[in-house]
């Protein structure tokens, strides 16, 4: 049987240069790099003009205001705190998601008694409870942390849960008839069928928490990047505001990128369908 | 006369849907010798399938029993394999895993697992494509492997289910040899469920015919073909003419069920079109 069909393109290979051949390779990351260079040229120049002294700092402004935020040590000190809230609240949302999402699929009395609160509250922006969590938790890392916790959970509760459920039927007659129990069907079935929904859930969590964070800091703060960006706007140090956004952009980036990793080791069967 | 190997004793089916009544079997008995090659073939929707997730275990008959060496069938067991019809490999598991799984759950030893399987993906012919995973394959392998998973723990009767409806005529013939061939060696006890009345011949020593809703026997007929039959024996005049009194016979059970008259039987008279 002629299985796998593997394009052999021999001939391109021996007769293209070491050039094309980077350039052929490589073409979709070049391709996103230019993109990148093209916008922050037009920054740049339109930055220059000074016609929106409040909008748009030049990049070149903002990437030496980075430098003497970086090495005063300021930089830091705001990243530091705002790593430390959002990697909290998204560990406490990660585990009791997951948990969560495993309990509302597993039982339909649990669900039952749950989905209502899930499906309000998710559908209510939470952010407005904001004010509310500093009154309680107070204006240091702790409200901060509980903003990210609630803006992170319910994704990931609501995937767990829609990957647990919709694990196809067909899977589990195939363990049940290989005298499984319910424990193994558990562990060997609807856990790693659903792994993929549960990364997509943490995925969004992550999103979803660095608006937490920003939004909490913004609210009342001393320290951590969203009240640096909020700081400086007010005083109309647009630069610094724009080191501030850029870092959290970069963490967004980062971290998603971590757990696409993670996906991809966890379940490399999933790379072929998520094209 | 021994003891049968696998006895169906007046097996019926009943399921109840948004207040009616379906009866999905009537009456089923059937006594199956060891190591013989049983196919069942009927109309679309006339229980086969059924009728072999019974004898696995896998659902309870409304009335009636599953005999196993004389011992009344309650749940799947070691002593019967199945082979589904659809693509039931785990996706998130390559195929040496797959095919470990039996002996997974069973809490057997990896090493002893691993050279069980290792005999097996020889002996289906997939050495090479153990660390492949399922999307890897093409839907032949991926047959094959679905094969050696029901193999693997040795069972001494192997149930499938339209194992080879999804594969292209070609590759379905090479596996009905590949079955055979690995049927002689191991001598199993063999429960066939097919679409394909020439398959169902080819391979089976009686050919057990259903009637449509509600699911009975409607005869069944030994193949008296000499084994080893290689492809050449589908064009000998007494397996076309078994093939032809069985088209005749799903004709009818076809027509009754869809109360087809006379007059429309110049349509209806090519089987193959009823499917």
């Amino acid at each position: 049987m002629a299985d796998v069909a593997i394009p052999l393109d021999l001939e391109r290979e021996e007769h293209e240069s070491a050039t094309t051949r980077f350039f052929r390779t490589h073409a979709s990351t070049l391709r996103g790099a230019f993109s990148l260079l093209v916008v922050a040229a037009v920054w740049e120049i339109a930055g220059r003009t000074g016609r929106w002294p409040l909008i748009l700092a030049p990049i070149s402004d903002i990437w030496l205001k980075f430098l003497q935020l970086a090495a005063s040590g300021e930089l830091l000190r705001h990243v530091l705190v705002s790593l430390n809230e959002f990697i909290v609240g998204f560990a406490m949302a990660a585990v009791f998601g997951v948990v969560l999402g495993i309990v509302i699929a597993s039982s339909q009395t649990a669900k039952d008694v749950i989905d209502p609160w899930v499906s309000a509250v998710y559908a209510t922006p939470t952010v407005a409870l904001a004010p509310l969590f500093i009154f309680v938790f107070g204006i240091d890392a702790p409200s901060k942390m509980a903003v990210v916790f609630l803006l992170a959970v319910f994704p990931i509760v609501i995937n767990t849960a829609t990957g647990m459920t919709s694990t196809d039927r067909v899977y589990i007659e195939a363990a049940r008839s290989f005298s499984a129990n319910r424990m193994q069907i558990f562990t060997k079935v609807l856990i790693p069928s659903a792994l993929p929904f549960i990364v997509a859930g943490l995925r969004l969590g992550i999103g979803r928490g660095l608006v937490g964070v920003v939004v909490g800091e913004f609210i009342g703060a001393r320290a951590g990047l969203g009240y640096l960006i909020f700081k400086s706007s007010q005083g109309f140090q647009i630069d610094a505001m724009w080191v501030g956004v850029f870092l959290l952009a970069g963490t967004g980036v980062l971290a998603v990128s971590i757990l696409q990793r993670v996906e991809r080791r966890m379940a490399p069967w999933r790379q072929f369908e998520l094209k | 006369m021994t003891a049968p190997k696998l006895a169906l004793n007046s097996i019926s089916m009943v399921y109840s849907q948004r207040g009616r009544r379906f009866v999905a079997l009537r009456d089923i008995s059937l006594d199956i010798e060891a190591g013989e090659f049983i196919s069942l073939v009927g109309a679309s929707g006339c229980g086969k399938t059924t009728l072999l997730r019974v004898v696995d275990g896998l659902v309870a008959p409304t009335h009636g029993e599953v005999l196993v060496d004389g011992a009344r069938v309650t749940r799947p067991g070691p002593d019967r394999g199945f082979v589904f019809q659809q693509d039931a490999l785990f996706p998130w598991r390559t195929v040496l895993n797959n095919i470990i799984f039996g002996l997974e759950v069973q809490g057997r030893a990896k090493h002893e697992a691993l050279v069980r399987a290792d005999a097996l993906v020889r002996l289906v012919g997939l050495g090479g494509f153990e660390h492949h995973y399922p999307h890897e394959l093409s839907g032949g392998m991926r047959q094959r492997a679905n094969l050696a998973r029901a193999l693997t723990i040795d069972p001494d009767i192997l149930l499938m289910d339209e194992p080879f409806a999804a594969l292209d005529a070609q590759t379905r013939e090479i596996m009905q040899a590949e079955l055979l061939r690995i049927w002689r060696s191991d001598r199993k006890t063999v429960m066939f469920v097919t679409h394909q009345i020439d398959e169902a011949v080819y391979l089976a020593d009686r050919v057990v015919v259903m009637t449509s809703r509600p699911g009975q026997i409607k005869a069944v007929l030994d193949v008296d073909i000499p084994r080893p039959r290689d492809l050449s024996v589908k064009r000998t005049p007494r397996f076309l003419e078994l093939v032809d009194a069985i088209w005749k016979m799903i004709e009818e059970e076809v027509k009754a069920a869809l109360r087809i008259t006379d007059d429309d039987r110049e349509v209806t008279s090519r089987p193959i079109a009823t499917y």
